[in-house]
């Protein structure tokens, strides 16, 4: 099979069958908002406005880099925004808006 | 090295630390979501609060039931979902839940190859080995492998069954009773059934042998 071709039919999160090495018995505890962004996508589901299969399409379409460099809930909220855009519930604008405001709270400056 | 094989931790949560850049994002997303009442204000703490109920003694409570009450044991095994609820556990996805029997003659494991599809509603939070690559690649191509690297030997006239979870379609996995049992209370029982256990990456635990019992 030609590169090419793999990458048409292998999603990038796709891993099964795939060569790998030893089991990384890995667990760390989730952080607080790592917690809040989980409680948001099962909220988002309840109301139908993003659903399992959403969400996964979401990251998927995030692109193989941002799937490789991105932490798990880093991709998933990532995936939310633009869902979001998308559906026009949010626009840019304003989440760009409210994050300035967000780390102004915390005494940072944008950017 | 793929990189998916990271291993990302957190940064810890020391309290006052200022918060990185998604989970501004992830506090943004969620205030402008109730500004325009799109969610409700307290919406995101109940469902933490639904979530940190959500762990594997819960599993193992429902496993140990169906050890001892074989009525329930037929009702889990034949709609996984509607037996939990049963059990007093809502569900938060439209998602169905099958539960997969270990016997004498089959070894049921569970993966997801996709994502990080999980029977959360009954376990929690999946642990970061489920979500790396090696566990999601390996599992459906050489569950044996995978098995024994846990320490788990299948004999060989033992078949393996491996499913993968999908959004619509999750698994949790019945392990057998352990023999020596059964003298033991529902709630010694479920004290035996690990959250690797229902994954089936692992048997339940053996009893303690009681040395001083007579």
């Amino acid at each position: 099979m030609t590169q090419t071709e793999d990458l048409l039919k292998r999603l990038p999160t796709e891993m099964g069958g795939l060569d790998a090495g030893p089991i990384q018995r890995v667990e760390h505890q989730y952080a607080p908002w790592e917690k809040r962004c989980h409680a948001l996508a099962n909220v988002l589901d309840i109301h139908k406005i993003v659903s399992t299969e959403e969400k996964r399409r979401g990251v998927e379409s995030l692109g193989a880099e941002m799937v490789g460099k991105l932490t798990y809930y880093e991709r998933w909220i990532a995936a939310f925004a633009n869902i979001l855009f998308q559906k026009q519930i949010l626009t840019p604008e304003e989440l760009a808006r409210k994050m300035e405001e967000v780390e102004a709270r915390h005494g940072k400056s944008p950017g | 090295m793929n990189p998916h094989d990271h291993n990302h931790a957190p940064a810890p949560d020391t309290g006052d630390a200022k918060p990185g850049y998604y989970e501004i994002m992830e506090t943004s997303v969620r205030e402008l979501l109730v500004e325009k009442q799109v969610i409700g204000a307290d919406e995101i703490r109940r469902m933490l609060e639904v979530m940190d109920s959500r762990t594997p003694a819960l599993g193992a409570k429902i496993v140990a039931r169906a050890w001892v009450d074989s009525g329930f044991r037929t009702r889990l095994l034949a709609n996984g979902r509607a037996a939990c609820e049963e059990f007093g556990i809502s569900f938060f996805e439209d998602t169905q839940l099958m539960v997969l029997e270990n016997t004498d003659q089959v070894h049921n494991l569970i993966v997801c190859t996709l994502c990080s599809c999980y029977p959360r509603e009954i376990l929690g939070l999946p642990p970061d080995w489920y979500k790396l690559k090696p566990y999601r690649a390996r599992a459906v191509k050489e569950p044996r492998a995978v098995l024994a690297e846990f320490g788990t030997v299948i004999p060989d006239d033992v078949e393996i069954r491996v499913s993968d979870s999908t959004a619509m379609l999750r698994y949790l996995v019945l392990p057998q009773r352990p023999k020596g049992t059964e003298n033991l209370s529902e709630e010694q029982l479920a004290s035996l059934v690990t959250r690797d256990a229902m994954i089936g990456v692992v048997r339940a635990n053996a009893p303690e042998t009681k040395e001083k019992s007579r």
